[in-house]
């Protein structure tokens, strides 16, 4: 019988010097992405603001230089959460759950600008707020589906076994993108969503914008996945710290 | 396998004895079935062919949350399911045996709930009984498959049985999709339609695979 | 050199920001019966759970005879019964043993029930046992697959005086037959004549052993109040 009562040691003494070296430079990162966002921004609203007024839609048009980013944003952020909880439920790291919960957050916010952006320009172009349009339907579950992960994350309490339940759904989250497409190309052909826009779809003068706004809310969409990221490393060592503070009293 | 089988004796002996998910369960579809007549615009054959094949699965729908809950509230008392997390092995005969337990509790309420459809509204479901079973049970197949692994989950938050639907409804639009059109073709007398029946094939190999592996995940602390 | 039954190496356990276990060393070998003492919240359950493979260890290893963890080689009884009130005492069994893959279940529960003094009420639902009748029952369910290690987390809680007594009894009976066990308890009597070594754990972490002539319920008595004092 042997034994080792290991009390001179602190286990966790590195997070009480301050972050992991994987933390700092995620810290870094942003500052960079911020300053590329800020420039960026400035670029794309002016270029918005000169593009040309569309003549068949006329103002409502310039949505589109904010929708289809946030929709790429979104599905992005989607696919950063499966892909994250993959990685936890395989290697079970705790940086790997902070990535899908980020990739979560800022995807859900995302699609819900998105979702917001589309009816407005679907009430000026269409006439209506909202159509039951494959896309619209899939990209509508989609959205419940990682609400629905936020609400299992926030009620099964902290801890690893909330972020592999997290990661299982997560799972079935990716699967259920390709099922419901696949259930509306059975049932659904009928389409009214313009297609992915390609550069001939655009008038003149639009491209660029366009261009530009893709890149913005690509800078946004990092910037705020690394901030996630980052408040979700800070709170975690906050409250270990607040923690030990209780066990040593 | 023999823990798949001895989990789904268990399951059934004990409601067997306590009778009471099943009850519960077909009570609440019954009384869906009688809340559909004041929902129905009127009592035309047409507009009951067209309406019943929604308003059955969503009768079956809410059943099975209701089944699915009661199925991992029971494994709680006496923290029954750490004993069956204690067993040596993967845990995917574990989601297994307590998906075939669910399986064949909502196919009875399943069955019980289309008489009753079929007495209140004169529907007449015998002349493609068959098509339909195939449809019901493909579509339950999955439905149980995805809700096991759910409730498992959902019933351990604090939020407890209301999260189920929660997570579980946007997981079943896929199943509810194929199975409602299958319904409407076959109560219309036409053929099964083969691209729903392949969708639900489809789905339940996904969802089955996803559960089976996702169940190794979930039964730790 | 055989490997010990049980081995813990720099096991941690945190859930969240809450750490439970700190980096805990133990080894505990084949016919050996070791207790832990301490305060509740000590960490002694997270410890049972990591041994019996219902939680993984955030950081560590824990090995069975040198291999990795089977859980077919550990049982446990926790706070709660694991059983099924709707299902009898000869049915609970069974199921165990069928969970396990034991060989001629039923033959096996009966002897279970004949050992822990349940034959007569075999095919009574476990729902309406006594206290005392159903932590029996637990402790069978427990060793229904003959486990080389048993893991019993405070079994005592909730007897009254005849059940402790008789419990007691069960413990030495099955020491006696070479029984290995990791006993969690709060109680100092119990940890000092129920086993070879007896461990103090406080604030997740294992502070003291004591083994062999210091074993006594008077030094050990001693040594956790002291124990509990320095943390205060």
């Amino acid at each position: 019988m042997t034994q080792n009562t290991n009390s001179s040691s602190h286990p966790t003494a590195s997070l009480h010097e301050g972050l992991s070296p994987l933390e700092e430079r995620v810290g870094r990162w942003r500052v960079f992405v911020g300053v590329g966002l800020a420039l960026v921004t400035i670029v794309y609203a002016w270029a918005v603001v000169q593009a040309p007024v569309d003549s068949s839609q006329g103002i409502i048009q310039k949505i589109l230089y904010v929708h289809p980013p946030l929709a790429y944003g979104a599905y992005l952020g989607f696919v950063i959460t499966a892909i994250g909880g993959f990685l936890y439920l395989w290697r079970g790291r705790e940086d790997f759950d902070r990535l899908a919960v980020s990739g979560a957050e800022v995807g859900v916010l995302f699609c819900t600008l998105m979702l917001i952006t589309g009816p407005i320009w679907a009430r000026g172009t269409w006439g209506r707020w909202w159509s039951w349009d494959p896309r619209l339907t899939v990209t509508l579950l989609l959205w419940f589906v990682y609400l629905a992960y936020l609400l299992l994350r926030s009620f099964a309490g902290p801890g690893p076994r909330t972020a592999r339940f997290a990661a299982v759904y997560s799972m079935v989250g990716l699967v259920l993108i390709p099922l419901n497409y696949y259930v509306i190309e059975i049932f659904d052909n009928r389409s009214m969503h313009p297609d992915n826009l390609e550069k001939g779809s655009l008038g003149d003068g639009m491209g660029w914008p366009f261009l530009m706004g893709n890149l913005a809310l690509g800078f946004a969409f990092v910037y705020l996945l690394l901030l996630r990221w980052d408040v979700e490393a800070r709170r975690l060592f906050e409250r270990r710290r607040e923690a030990e503070q209780d066990v040593d009293q | 396998m023999n823990i798949a089988l001895a989990i789904l004796w268990k399951d059934l002996i004990t409601e067997w004895r306590a009778r009471d998910r099943v009850i519960a369960m077909l009570l609440f579809s019954l009384l869906t079935a009688v809340i559909f007549y004041f929902a129905l615009p009127d009592q035309r054959p047409e507009t009951l062919r067209a309406l019943t094949p929604g308003l059955l699965w969503t009768a079956y729908l809410f059943a099975a949350i209701l089944g699915l809950n009661r199925s991992f509230a029971l494994e709680l008392e006496n923290e029954a399911l750490s004993g069956l997390a204690l067993a040596p092995g993967g845990r995917g005969w574990i989601f297994l045996g307590k998906m075939a337990a669910n399986f064949i509790l909502l196919s009875l309420v399943q069955v019980l709930t289309a008489l009753a459809f079929a007495i209140f509204y004169g529907i007449d479901f015998g002349s493609s009984i068959g098509e339909l079973s195939l449809t019901i049970g493909l579509a339950t197949l999955g439905i149980c498959s995805v809700g096991t692994l759910l409730a498992a989950m959902a019933v351990r938050t604090r939020l407890r049985e209301v999260l189920l639907p929660i997570l579980l409804l946007p997981a079943l639009v896929p199943i509810l999709a194929g199975a409602v059109r299958a319904t409407l073709s076959v109560m219309a007398g036409e053929e099964l339609p083969f691209s729903a029946i392949q969708l639900l094939i489809v789905i339940d190999g996904i969802y089955l695979v996803v559960s089976f592996l996702g169940f190794d995940y979930i039964l730790d602390e | 050199m055989t490997p010990p039954l049980l081995q813990l190496e720099a096991v941690e356990k945190s859930y969240g920001p809450v750490t439970a276990l700190r980096s805990t060393d133990l080894e505990l070998k084949e016919g050996e019966t070791v207790s832990l003492l301490g305060p509740n919240g000590a960490g002694k359950s997270t410890l049972l759970r990591i041994a019996a493979g219902l939680a993984a260890p955030t950081r560590g290893k824990v090995k069975l005879q040198g291999h990795a963890h089977d859980r077919q080689a550990v049982g446990y009884l926790g706070h709660a019964t694991l059983l099924y009130p709707e299902l009898t005492a000869l049915e609970n069994l069974v199921f165990a043993g069928r969970l396990y893959g034991v060989q001629a279940t039923e033959q096996r529960a009966e002897q279970l029930l004949e050992e822990e003094g349940l034959a007569a009420v075999a095919h009574r639902r476990a729902g309406g046992f006594s206290r005392g009748m159903s932590q029996r029952l637990a402790i069978a369910r427990a060793r229904v697959h003959d486990p080389r290690l048993l893991l019993l987390d405070e079994p005592f809680t909730g007897l009254d005086v005849p059940a402790t007594e008789a419990l007691t009894q069960r413990l030495h009976d099955l020491r006696n037959q070479g029984q290995s066990w990791l006993l969690v308890t709060h109680e100092v009597q119990q940890a000092a004549s129920l086993s070879d070594t007896a461990l103090l754990v406080i604030g997740g972490r294992i502070v003291q052993t004591l083994s062999g002539a210091e074993l006594n319920a008077e030094t050990l008595g001693h040594a956790y109040k002291l124990a509990l004092e320095s943390r205060s």
